[in-house]
């Protein structure tokens, strides 16, 4: 019986101890927390004012806001996809910089290589990939440990990574060549190389076109089931369907001129092409791997969403965004978001519902209700706002 | 129920007595670089994966991983307690410095760290009250040359410049009768629009500035543009009198010269001068249609006439453009996808144009068209048909057309078209109805259709074509495009012809092509005559 009350002594001091410890972390916790769940918040990298900003999505109120110092020039900002960090790269600053998404708070400055802009993270959130277009490479961040652990060389001006669903292997987009990199995740090595499609032979009599400057590939994007992937390449006008078991192309697909990069319909259904070369977009079915439908945009375009079954296509210079009703796959109607303005980059809700896009020149970002297709400006956001991201959004990318 | 209760306690004891014989302690002390105590940091230990864990987990469904968080106290200290034996990244995180995360191995015995964190400097940033407190004046120092340094390397690197960069914004503001500005609503003051430099820290490589600078010098300037093709056909007479011309050879050449020119907010102008020399065969055999469409605008040889000249503006959120000018009214309506250009397309002008909207000449005219940008669009025009007519009343050439895009039975796209033409000049046929498609059956082949009909005294002329035409497929090179037409005349007058067209056309570079084409033309006027007209034609375009 002495026994048994030693024991409760100890379990009771035990778990006042406990609570104790929990309340008092909880309260310090609850001090600096200004992002209790990720997924409510819209992320909005300002280019100008070099920080990232933090919109809750319901009451679409700035709740916090992360200075990087000036002209860092943030290009990407995105989520890791457990919730832990926000990343962005310094374009001007030749560092990625990492962000607690809780906090808020700047954790970690690392440096990259030249002019980061488009990132991506490994499905179970421990790489992160920061591609550095002038540097020709990609830094390797260990989100464990916060560090740089390598550096992939041998790249081509590579704009976007994209990895398998497994996480065994990267694909990367190079704009300054005609093939995708394919990265071997477990040693960070570049693989391979798939040449997305040939240069046609009368290339030799257009030195200026093709020899002047090149637009190659701006991302590998991956099917919603993860099977395959399809490349754009901009100069060749042409999207190539590669299978990534065997890491070889199937097909090529023709599109309209100068496809900027390709975007798949949340329903899997199809990818759509903004053509900028001859301002149109190509909808390409994916079941059958041709252009089901070319129709007519605007242009200068950066970006295609999906919500409510219609694709959204901003054409940045116009002030416009593009309405396609993705059942009929014909037009259904252009927004005028406003005059003398630049568009850039926008995201959709997990539930398809509202598209948040980047008015730069506003310092804006415009909801647009996709079912009604009215929107509202939310203004002040920041200076230049450049690109937004929600986590498990569907359309998450940059230009 | 008091035993029961009481066995439950002893197990709970004795689990807990359990898990912290298995269980130690990490603890440590945190600084700066010069051993400087950093107090109220916050250390956290996150447990890694066990080893043989799969590389790739999906993320939604991997469990947390076991981490415990402790704050340092004044001294720098902290402890962290009741961690399990494994591996383990350590965090630790003070206002004012950088993340400092290492991996660690826990085992049976406590451990005890040296922490020591980096100042986060940020450029532009306010001074961490954190590190400027707890730092040695000359520490700060030494560490601000390293990051300068580092700085200096990043801006050789790339050779940025670095001036912050300034735009124009439009800004809302209120002013008063005094003129005193404010930015929110005041006591008797308007609402007016300003603008004003902002400044922001932004940097651009020369590169940048650069195409920046061409860029805004390139849209401000008057854009011109060149089109000059040389087409040459031969004719041999396959059918009729033999006192008609055989085995003809003829040129013509063409060069047009184009202005544009941004003038206002949605309103620009456009200008097209033209200059035509040679001999097309149409000068010969007088088919009822055009067997060179470049003919159509040899007014005077070898002499610059001004085609078109005209102001566009939009309206509505750009929905509605309004163009008026000297134009070319049939330009704007029936713009078949497949048959509608001389210069890269069929030849003949029975394949380029609906011969029943039935207008030579270019003249004074407006167009609206409105175009909600949802598959339907509208357009209505009118413009002078007689250059020697004195007024315009007398002269009033009009056009009304509605277009529909759709994709039908699963096809790709197809733009279809209804048209109404009315003429109250001194001509014979005062309207006129057509009809026009084009409309994809795969990526590669599309298929093209005209038909129309002028009402003439007592009777109507008709007209109508078809064919296909060929892309992105089928071909030498990936824009090279080809296509076989063919149109029927049938006037109330009893004349007829048929006639029959095939071209292709190279796409040598962005700015040069070279097509090929045979024609084949039956015509049954007073009297029956056919030829075949092979030809070729060089186009320059830039």
């Amino acid at each position: 019986m002495h026994n048994v009350k030693r024991f409760l002594i100890l379990l009771i001091v035990a778990l006042a101890v406990g609570a104790a410890s929990f309340f008092t972390r909880a309260t310090l916790s609850a001090a600096v927390v200004k992002v209790p769940d990720p997924t409510k918040v819209v992320m909005i990298v300002d280019r100008d004012s070099n920080d990232i900003a933090f919109m809750d999505i319901a009451s679409k109120q700035i709740v916090g806001r992360t200075f990087l110092g000036n002209n860092v020039n943030p290009h990407m900002v995105m989520m890791s996809p457990d919730g832990r960090y926000v990343v962005t790269g310094g374009t001007r600053a030749n560092k990625a910089y990492v962000i607690d998404a809780r906090t808020l708070e700047l954790v970690k400055v690392i440096p990259v290589d030249i002019a980061p802009e488009h990132l991506a993270f490994s499905p179970d959130s421990r790489w992160y990939y920061q591609g550095n277009p002038e540097g020709d490479s990609i830094s390797v961040i260990d989100m464990l440990s916060l560090t740089k652990i390598k550096t992939i060389p041998g790249l081509v001006e590579p704009l976007n990574t994209v990895f398998l669903p497994d996480g065994s292997k990267a694909y990367v987009g190079n704009y300054g060549a005609h093939w995708v990199g394919v990265i071997d995740v477990r040693r960070h090595e570049l693989l391979k190389k798939i040449q997305v499609g040939d240069v046609p032979g009368v290339a030799k009599l257009d030195p200026d076109k093709y020899l002047g400057e090149i637009q190659g590939i701006n991302i590998p994007q991956i099917t919603n089931d993860g099977r395959y992937l399809y490349a754009t390449d901009t100069d060749l006008g042409v999207v190539a369907k590669i299978d990534p078991r065997e890491d070889k192309v199937e097909k090529v697909i023709r599109v309209g001129k100068n496809p900027w990069r390709p975007y798949m319909s949340h329903d899997g259904k199809y990818l759509i092409t903004p053509n900028n070369g001859d301002q149109t977009i190509s909808i390409v079915d994916l079941r059958t791997d041709k252009v089901a439908a070319t129709l007519e945009a605007g242009e200068n375009m950066t970006g295609v969403n999906f919500a409510a079954g219609k694709a959204f296509v901003i054409s940045s210079t116009s002030g416009f965004v593009y309405v396609y009703d993705m059942n009929s796959l014909r037009p259904a109607g252009r927004m005028k978001i406003g005059t003398n303005i630049q568009l850039e980059t926008a995201t959709t809700d997990t539930k398809d519902e509202k598209l948040y896009l980047a008015d730069s020149t506003e310092n804006a970002v415009v909801i647009i209700d996709a079912k009604t297709q009215q929107f509202e400006k939310v203004m002040n956001v920041g200076l230049f706002p450049w690109g937004t991201h929600i986590m498990d959004s569907k359309d998450n990318y940059c230009h | 129920m008091i035993r029961s209760r009481l066995a439950l306690f002893v197990g709970a004891a004795l689990l807990t007595a359990s898990a912290a014989s298995a269980q130690t302690s990490v603890s440590g002390r945190v600084s700066n670089a010069q051993g400087g105590v950093i107090a109220n940091a916050e250390a956290t230990v996150r447990a890694l994966p066990p080893p043989g864990a799969t590389p790739m987990p999906n993320m939604p469904n991997m469990p947390q991983p076991f981490e415990r968080t402790a704050t340092a106290g004044a001294d720098g200290t902290f402890t962290l307690t009741g961690i399990p034996a494994g591996d383990y990244v350590l965090f630790v995180d003070a206002s004012g410095f950088e993340r400092s995360s290492q991996t660690i191995t826990v085992g049976n015995q406590p451990q005890n760290l040296t922490i020591t964190l980096t100042p986060l400097i940020l450029p532009g940033a306010e001074e961490p009250a954190g590190a400027a407190g707890s730092v040695a004046d000359t520490a700060v120092l030494l560490e601000r040359i390293k990051q300068l340094e580092q700085r200096i390397t990043d801006i050789e690197s790339e050779a940025v410049l670095s001036e912050p960069e300034t735009r124009v914004k439009r800004i809302e503001v209120y002013v008063d009768q005094n003129g005193v500005q404010t930015d929110q609503p005041a006591a008797g003051a308007k609402k007016e629009v300003t603008y004003q430099r902002e400044r922001v820290y932004r940097r651009q490589t020369i590169n940048e500035k650069i195409e920046q600078a061409l860029a805004d010098a390139d849209a401000q300037a008057v854009k011109i543009g060149i089109d000059a093709t040389t087409v040459t056909q031969g004719a041999g007479r396959t059918t009729g009198d033999p006192d008609r011309p055989d085995m003809k050879a003829y040129a013509l050449a063409s060069a047009d010269l184009f202005f544009a020119a941004k003038l206002a907010q949605y309103t620009s102008f456009f200008a097209d001068v033209v200059a035509l020399s040679g001999a097309p065969p149409d000068r010969e055999i007088p088919s009822l249609t055009l067997l060179n469409g470049y003919t159509a605008r040899l007014v005077n040889q070898n002499e610059l006439n001004l085609r078109e000249a005209w102001l566009r503006t939009e309206f509505f959120g750009q929905r509605l453009g309004l163009t008026a000018g000297r134009l070319d009214l049939t330009n704007y309506f029936d713009r078949n996808a497949f048959s509608n250009d001389e210069t890269t397309q069929f030849l003949s002008d029975a394949l380029v144009n609906n011969q029943m909207l039935g207008l030579a000449v270019n003249g004074t005219g407006v167009v609206a068209d409105y175009d909600p940008k949802n598959a339907f669009n509208f357009k209505i025009g009118f413009q002078q048909s007689n250059p020697d007519a004195t007024s315009l009343s007398d002269s009033i050439y009009s056009l009304a057309e509605v277009g529909y895009t759709m994709t039908p039975f699963s096809l790709p796209e197809g733009h279809y078209r209804v048209w109404y033409r009315a003429n109250n000049g001194d001509v014979e046929s005062k309207h006129a109805v057509g009809l026009s498609l084009d409309q994809k059956l795969s990526p590669v082949v599309g298929v093209f259709g005209r038909y129309g009909q002028q009402q003439i005294p007592g009777d109507w002329d008709r007209y109508w074509s078809t064919g296909l035409s060929f892309a992105t497929g089928m071909v030498f090179n990936p824009l090279d495009t080809w296509g076989i037409g063919y149109a029927q005349m049938d006037l109330a007058s009893g004349d007829k012809e048929h006639l029959t067209e095939g071209y292709y056309n190279f796409q040598l570079t962005e700015r040069l092509r070279l097509s090929f084409m045979l024609q084949h033309v039956l015509d049954r006027q007073s009297d029956k005559f056919g030829y075949l007209l092979p030809g070729i034609r060089l186009q320059a375009a830039f």
